[in-house]
């Protein structure tokens, strides 16, 4: 047997043992599930960890630094900038310096919430609103040539939007009209979170296939 | 200085960023893919004491003996097996090591095998727990009292046969019209009234950022500097 096979085959074992380990919480908390728990905690901050480095660290600061002093690319210097205002996140650990902290969260929190303005704007904002208006266009377009039932649903989106933006204004006290639509509003919010949930209860369930498959298939060859 | 400093770098690199993204000159990309390479190097070592955190608290349960305090070696068997794995790229070019089969990084077989075979599975097996939980809380909260609550139990109800090919099958095979109706309704009630729902939440919700964007980089909200006022 291959050393590659080996360690699949072993792999196989660990993973369907684990898994059952998990899935012992089922009956009550037990020693088996809180070592799976902890290992799990445990692999996934390593994992996370690792990545964050080598996606973040290395391309972004480290590479620039070490092009600025091989290659002599000294533009790349500047990235001790942002290693020296990092390293003000370590000022938490001392309790008379741990107002420093401010400084990385701040230059972190406003370039979020700069981007956050046109990106939010353009990604979400304007293509909802395309996305909910251009089907009226093109009915236009075809000279109302579309079915009734296309027709019915491109109206029905558009009600739908209004009513459920209508039923967030709170700027208005919900009476009369606004009341009304409000009304009309939490309909399709209810069918929505209804949908939501089911998708969410499927996907759930997919998982928990797949991982049978994986027990009964990979691991005991049942089927 | 320690409220002021952080307020005006926060006003300037939130105004940078949001005008940089708008003008199409050279200076202007240069400085907002900069910025952002900066955000990127910054973040990282918002990890660092995420970590020192959780090591604390797990060093903490073992020197105290609190309940279960044996697991938190797994934490850090865990973590530690991870890391060592993981970052020591250097230790590559050691022939000794690359002799014994031994590389380390995340393209490493070790650091791959055991994302593969523990991190994915106890993932997967973690998440397909919800779906025993949901199905029981949905058993003893779900009850059709109001329209609303009809709706939305009628919407899960169709959404979720609709999802599965026994829906149609058994649908197909008991009545006598309407082939494949539970998946074509739960297509519709996707693509129409849940859209609509959706559409109008994502709007809100982009409203409601782009208002909190603004008042933070005006330093009208200053929660995220913690502390008291004065301080």
């Amino acid at each position: 047997m291959e050393w590659v096979e080996i360690m699949e085959t072993v792999g196989i074992w660990v993973a369907a043992l684990l898994t059952l380990c998990i899935y012992s919480f089922l009956y009550r908390d037990n020693p088996f599930y809180r070592f799976a728990e902890h290992l799990f905690v445990g692999i996934s901050v390593g994992y996370f960890t690792v990545l964050t480095i080598h996606q973040g660290l290395i391309p972004f600061a480290w590479d620039p630094l070490a092009a600025a002093f091989k290659e002599k690319e000294w533009v790349g210097l500047v990235r001790f900038i942002p290693i020296g205002i990092g390293l003000l996140f370590f000022a938490r650990l001392a309790p008379t310096h741990a107002w420093l902290i401010r400084y990385p969260i701040a230059i972190l929190i406003g370039v979020g919430s700069g981007l956050a303005i046109p990106n939010v704007m353009r990604a979400d904002i304007f293509r909802q609103i395309h996305g909910t208006l251009t089907p009226f266009a093109e009915l236009h377009a075809s000279g109302w040539a579309l079915g009734p039932f296309q027709i019915f649903g491109i109206i029905l989106m558009l009600v739908g939007v209004i009513s459920t933006l209508t039923y967030f204004f709170f700027s208005v006290e919900h009476r009369g009209v606004v009341g009304g639509v409000s009304k009309v509003g939490i309909v399709f919010l209810m069918i929505g979170f209804g949908s939501a949930f089911g998708n969410t209860v499927m996907g759930r369930v997919s998982l928990l296939i797949q991982r049978v498959d994986f027990l009964l298939a990979d691991w005991l060859h049942l089927i | 200085m320690r409220r002021q400093v952080p307020l005006v770098l926060c006003f300037a690199f939130g105004i940078v960023m949001a005008l940089t993204e708008f003008s199409p000159h050279q200076w202007s990309k240069w400085i907002n893919e900069e910025v952002i390479d900066w955000a990127l190097v910054i973040g990282p070592f918002a990890l660092v004491i995420a970590i020192a955190t959780l090591v604390q608290t797990h060093w903490t349960r073992i020197r105290r003996r609190t309940e279960h305090w044996q697991y938190s070696y797994l934490v850090f068997g865990g973590m530690i097996i991870m890391l060592l794995i993981g970052i020591p790229t250097f230790l590559n070019k050691i022939p000794f090591l690359s002799k014994i089969g031994l590389s380390f990084g995340q393209k490493s077989p070790i650091f791959v095998w055991l994302f593969n075979h523990v991190q994915v599975p106890m993932d997967a097996t973690m998440f397909s727990l919800l779906a025993f939980f949901i199905a029981s809380a949905a058993y003893r909260a779900f009850r059709a009292r109001t329209l609303e609550a009809t709706l939305l139990l009628g919407a899960a109800l169709i959404v979720m046969i609709g999802n599965v090919p026994i829906g149609d099958f058994i649908w197909n095979a008991v009545m006598p019209f309407g082939e494949n109706l539970p998946s074509d309704a739960r297509q519709w009630i996707l693509d129409n009234p849940n859209l609509s729902a959706r559409r109008g939440i994502i709007l809100g919700i982009s409203l409601g950022v782009i208002s909190q964007s603004i008042r933070i980089i005006l330093g009208i909200e200053r929660s995220y500097l913690g502390g008291v006022e004065g301080e």
